[in-house]
């Protein structure tokens, strides 16, 4: 299961914990990075794999006032992503844009589109409209969720609307539904809650505990794949939001993130604090499970794990599927290294 | 020489016998003759064609002078030979005839005197003849008036008897002989039929009317219980005589019978009493059976062409009398699902247990109902050979034994989830042991399976007739229920550690520690049990079913045999693992909620210099303290392994850690680069440290495994925070502390370290000026803290 590794390695100078995959660039396969260094000057690193496949290269590199905690690149224009930063003690949430390149690679300053003030507590993750070109943003901290309307022409960002969450657990993640654009799914302790956007209010909430990541389902409605410290990996169909659908065991010590494939069904990535990255296959039947089905899967339980990929120093905070090439992920782990591997043996199996 | 003489001897006897067929019977022997002649050739000179000429030249041109001297000589040697033997025929013969000739001669004298005596007979036949003629003809027209007188006296003496019948018969029902009443009115019959409307028709109508009370009678008294299966059966045979329709009659009678039977059915207590205590209750059952059996043999009688109703009662009453019994046992069964359904809902209601534990059914019991009930199908065998009883009463026999044999392992089942349970049960006395529990469980899992095997043995031990012709049968049974059975005990452990899996983990984040503690005392519990079983029960049970259960092949051999242990073993192997590691995954969840707290509350950026260890500390240390004492009731010690990775990996760290120690103390921020370059050194020269190993079956294994998960989470909860100096210090200081004690009680002393390291490293990176405590301070602070936890000891004590 660990055999040697086919994974192409690219190293980042400082330590880091996110990598976006750059969904707008449908000419390359191209993943931005950003490092977490306290004190040195931080990087934002534009990764791009050869078109044979066989290598990555840094196709720009810029630095970042702030050690980065969250950076997702956005959907529709490449040149364009977003950050969560920190200083150490204040939380900042920016939109950059990578500015013209002439082939130069001496750091270059970012052009700053605007800066998402008016957050208080720990920023979380920004998330962008799910699906085509559109100004909406959503900015999550601890306590709040804003909604923000994006005018990148003119830099400015305005708060549409915020609601708090009202708990005393605080926020740790979130996710746009890809079906349903009107529906946010955000992480607490021990649940995860749903808001209407619309209305900013509460929809449903799902009863997990130590929830890490959630990630929506592509391809079906109303299924999502949460990651949660002890517990492993949950699937859940929002329409029965008492059981999961299916639980994967997770790894060795906290699952940290997990990915569903945009194309490949039931491909589903984790990565974990055990410096690891799991691939599983989960098959999620039709979309009309009935709850006998449920029952009745765990007889003829064949393993879900397909492969471990092993070859990392240290713990796995970043992982990104390729939206151009979906048999191809990328993994970046605490040690500042970017992994790119391929599952295709795998799933051209199944 | 011996064939030479032969053949000539032959030659000579053939000739003999020829020549005195010829003489006796001319047409054989023309015959025979005629026959040589075909195909004897005219030179032989034996045949009847012989041609002299053509001999003699055949000769001459044949032979030469030699030749035809020596067959000169031959010739006269045969032909002296052939007249003596004419001679000696001749004089045989002679003598034969003057013989004859002396009889015929005897004859002639004799017959002469016959004719005159047979002359004189006839004569006096012929007048015997002629008087006895004149006798006959003088007596006929007497005995013609006789005979005539005679017929009129009997039907004058029949039409009396007629006329007679109905007193008869009436005189016939006050004596209650109806048999012969019966006799009369049959015998009655074809006359009254004959002139029944013309001249005897008062006659008819009177008897009629008496044999109609007759038949009334008849009737009643073969529906009357009090009277003798025997008086019962003539009347019905005597209704039959009057040519009542009997089917009806038979087909109430039957209704009677299975009335009876029914009767002998409907005593549940007996029944009980026979399987509680045999002997007291065992005569009155017999009685009843013997009953029926007496019944069924008259009916036997009074309708032989009634077998099939017959054979389907007796059947019938073979079912139930098995269907008792197997329903006491499916009762049983039922108790014990209901149980089992009552215990999942409420978990503490432990009252309907006890009622089903007196229900149990042992072996012995079992025995003696199929002993009971195999007399009786043999007594009824006597009687109804047709029915195949025996065959019937072992397809239920059958029944009953699968399903005791399954009712026997799931009152195991049970046995070993109450023993199990009781981890749960004294939680609620506020103390519970695991140890007692598991002591428990295993002695209920490794006793129960072997008396369990004991009991199914005396059944195949047992030698009455139909246990020894369900033995094939039985241990094919019993393959298969031990099969289930550890199927099943493996599903229940799962569904334990599920049930509160889900539950108790958010109860027990708000209801408090309690029930999450002893879920947690259950899951370990179960982990090592199942190993047990895999380890120890499984063997045995192997074993045991090797010597005294082998030879079941009825399921044939493409199946394979039924008990497959190598199966079982798995499965257990999987769950004990999986259990282990619930037990981890829950006891690292505890601490890492702690260490949760301890890290996300303050804000590390403005914290104040370290006075003193901080508290946690000692609520992890506790923690550890409770799982180890958990761990020591159960599982076993293991070998403190001074494994090679060991000496490497300590002097590793010591080795690295002067290094670290060095890299800490340089604050210069501009040199973090090749800091971090230095650790990643450090870490590809140093030997990987396998932080997360198989975890094993040992008290050390599973306490390692969980300090470095919980070290591990440590390190990630550090890693999301920012530190100042102070914040850094405290850090640096709690884990100094840790140091030690971590170091006592874990086996992997170099991971422990490597962590501990890990940990501090991780704290320096998220530091903004990492700038260690200095060690003496650091050693005070140390050694204040263990004094003040001493004093604390103390106290109580």
């Amino acid at each position: 299961m660990q055999g040697a590794s086919s994974g192409i390695g690219y190293g980042l100078k400082y330590q880091a914990r996110c990598i976006s995959d750059v969904k707008a660039d449908t000419d390359h396969t191209t993943f931005l990075a950003g490092t977490l260094s306290l004190k040195e000057e931080n990087e934002v690193h534009l990764i791009r794999l050869s078109s044979s496949g066989t290598e990555l290269f840094c196709e720009g590199l810029f630095s970042h006032p702030n050690e980065i905690w969250d950076l997702v690149s956005c959907p529709f224009d490449q040149r364009i992503f977003s950050t969560v930063y920190s200083n150490g003690e204040t939380y900042g949430a920016a939109i950059w844009q990578i500015p013209e390149l002439y082939g130069e690679l001496n750091s270059p300053q970012l052009e700053k589109i605007t800066s998402l003030d008016g957050h208080a507590g720990k920023i979380k993750c920004i998330l962008w409209w799910p699906s085509g070109r559109h100004d909406k943003l959503i900015s999550i901290d601890e306590e709040n969720l804003y909604l923000w309307s994006l005018d990148a022409s003119k830099k400015t960002a305005q708060i549409q609307s915020q609601d708090s969450a009202g708990m005393p657990h605080k926020i740790s993640g979130g996710a746009w539904d890809p079906h349903d654009v009107n529906s946010v799914a955000a992480t607490f302790e021990s649940s995860l809650q749903l808001w209407d956007v619309r209305a900013m209010g509460k929809t449903i909430s799902i009863e997990c505990s130590h929830v890490r990541s959630v990630d929506y389902h592509p391809k079906r409605k109303h299924v999502l794949v949460t990651a949660e410290h002890e517990s492993g990996i949950h699937i859940w169909d929002l329409r029965k939001p008492k059981v999961p659908i299916q639980e994967l065991p997770g790894h060795t010590h906290w699952t940290w993130i997990v990915k569903c494939n945009p194309e490949y069904d039931g491909v589903i990535l984790s990565a974990g604090t055990d410096s690891t990255v799991n691939l599983w296959l989960v098959s999620l039947g039709n979309d009309d499970v009935s709850t006998e089905s449920q029952t009745e899967s765990p007889t003829h339980w064949v393993d879900p794990l397909i492969n471990t990929y092993s070859d990392y120093e240290d713990s796995i905070y970043g992982l990104t599927w390729s939206s151009r090439e979906p048999w191809i992920f990328a993994s970046l782990s605490y040690d500042g290294r970017v992994v790119v591997e391929s599952v295709k043996p795998f799933i051209s199996k199944k | 020489m011996m064939v030479a003489d032969e053949v000539p001897l032959d030659d000579k006897a053939k000739r003999m016998r020829d020549l005195l067929s010829s003489f006796y019977s001319p047409e054989s022997a023309m015959s025979t003759g005629t026959d040589s002649a075909k195909h004897a050739s005219p030179d032989d000179i034996n045949s009847n064609s012989f041609d002299p000429d053509h001999y003699m030249n055949l000769m001459v041109h044949k032979s030469n002078l030699e030749g035809l001297l020596q067959r000169h000589v031959e010739m006269a040697a045969e032909i002296k030979n052939l007249d003596t033997d004419l001679q000696m025929l001749v004089y045989e013969n002679y003598n034969k005839f003057i013989s004859a000739t002396d009889t015929i001669k005897r004859m002639k004298s004799n017959i002469s005197g016959m004719e005159t005596n047979m002359e004189q007979l006839l004569e006096k036949i012929m007048s015997v003849q002629s008087r006895s003629d004149s006798v006959n003809t003088s007596l006929f027209d007497k005995r013609e008036h006789i005979e005539k007188l005679h017929r009129t006296c009997n039907l004058l003496r029949k039409v009396q008897f007629i006329y007679d019948l109905p007193d008869r018969l009436n005189k016939c029902i006050k004596s209650e002989a109806y048999a012969d009443a019966v006799r009369f009115y049959t015998g009655a019959m074809p006359i009254l039929m004959a002139y029944g409307d013309s001249s005897f028709r008062d006659c008819k109508l009177a008897s009629e009317e008496a044999m109609a009370t007759i038949v009334k009678n008849l009737q009643g008294k073969l529906f009357s219980d009090s009277e003798s299966i025997q008086k019962r059966a003539e009347a019905a045979v005597l209704l039959k005589q009057l040519e009542y329709p009997v089917d009806n009659l038979k087909a109430k009678l039957l209704e009677k019978l299975d009335q009876s039977l029914k009767d002998i059915q409907l005593k549940p207590e007996e029944i009980k009493d026979v399987s509680v205590d045999l002997t007291p209750s065992d005569s009155a059952h017999e009685a009843s059976i013997n009953e029926f059996v007496e019944a069924v043999r008259a009916f036997r009688v009074i309708f032989p062409d009634s077998e099939e109703q017959l054979v389907t009662l007796a059947k019938d009453l073979v079912t139930k009398l098995v269907s008792m019994k197997s329903f006491f046992i499916y009762r049983a069964s039922l108790l014990s699902l209901s149980w089992y359904a009552n215990f999942f809902m409420f978990p503490r209601n432990f009252a309907i247990a006890e009622e089903y534990v007196q229900t149990r059914v042992c072996a012995a019991d079992l025995l003696g109902f199929l002993r009971v009930i195999w007399n009786d199908v043999l007594l009824l065998d006597e009687v109804l050979q047709e029915a195949a009883l025996s065959n019937h009463s072992l397809e239920a026999a059958k029944a009953v034994v699968m399903s005791y044999i399954r009712s026997a392992f799931s009152h195991l089942l049970q046995d070993i989830s109450d023993s199990l349970l009781k981890v749960l049960k004294k939680d609620e006395t506020g103390e519970y042991s695991l140890e007692v529990a598991l002591d428990a469980s295993t002695k209920a899992v490794l006793q129960g399976g072997m008396n369990i095997l004991q009991e199914f043995r005396k059944l195949l031990d047992h030698n009455s007739g139909i246990l020894v012709r369900l033995r094939e049968l039985t241990i094919d049974f019993v393959q298969e229920g031990i099969q289930d059975f550890f199927r099943q005990l493996e599903d229940h452990f799962l569904r334990f550690s599920g049930r509160n899996n889900s539950s108790a983990l958010d109860h027990g984040l708000v209801e408090g520690a309690q029930g999450d503690k002893a879920f947690a005392g259950l899951v370990l519990v179960l982990a090592q049990l199942s190993a047990f079983i895999e380890q120890t029960v499984i063997p045995k049970i192997t074993e045991e079913i090797a010597t005294s259960f082998t030879g079941g092949s009825v399921r044939g051999y493409e199946y394979g045999p039924a008990f497959v242990p190598g199966e079982i073993c798995r499965k257990f192997r999987s769950a004990g693992e999986k259990f282990l590691h619930l037990y981890v995954n829950v006891r690292t969840q505890r601490i890492s909620f702690l260490l949760k707290k301890r890290f996300s509350t303050p804000n590390w950026v403005k914290h104040k210099e370290p006075r003193e260890v901080h508290m946690f500390v000692d609520l992890f240390l506790q923690e550890l303290e409770a799982i180890g004492t958990e761990v020591k009731q159960t599982l076993p010690q293991g070998k403190r392994k001074h494994r090679r990775t060991d000496s490497n990996g300590s002097t590793a760290s010591s080795r690295s850690n002067p290094l670290r120690e060095e890299k800490l103390n340089r604050s210069n921020t501009q040199k973090a680069r090749s800091q971090l370059l230095e650790t990643h050194l450090a870490k590809l020269f140093k030997q990987k440290v396998e932080i997360f190993t198989k975890v094993e079956y040992t008290q050390e294994s599973v306490v390692t495994t969980i300090v470095k998960l919980s070290l591990k989470s440590l390190q990630e909860f550090v890693r999301l925070q920012t530190f100042n100096r102070s914040g850094f210090q405290q850090v640096q200081l709690d884990i100094q502390f840790l140091r030690i004690p971590l170091r006592e009680i874990v086996e992997d002393e170099a991971a422990i370290d490597f962590l501990l390291d890990e940990v501090i490293v991780a704290t320096a990176e998220r530091c903004l000026d990492p700038i260690p405590l200095e060690p003496p301070i650091l050693d005070k602070l140390i050694q204040a803290k263990l004094a003040k936890s001493k004093e604390q000891n103390a106290i109580p004590s």
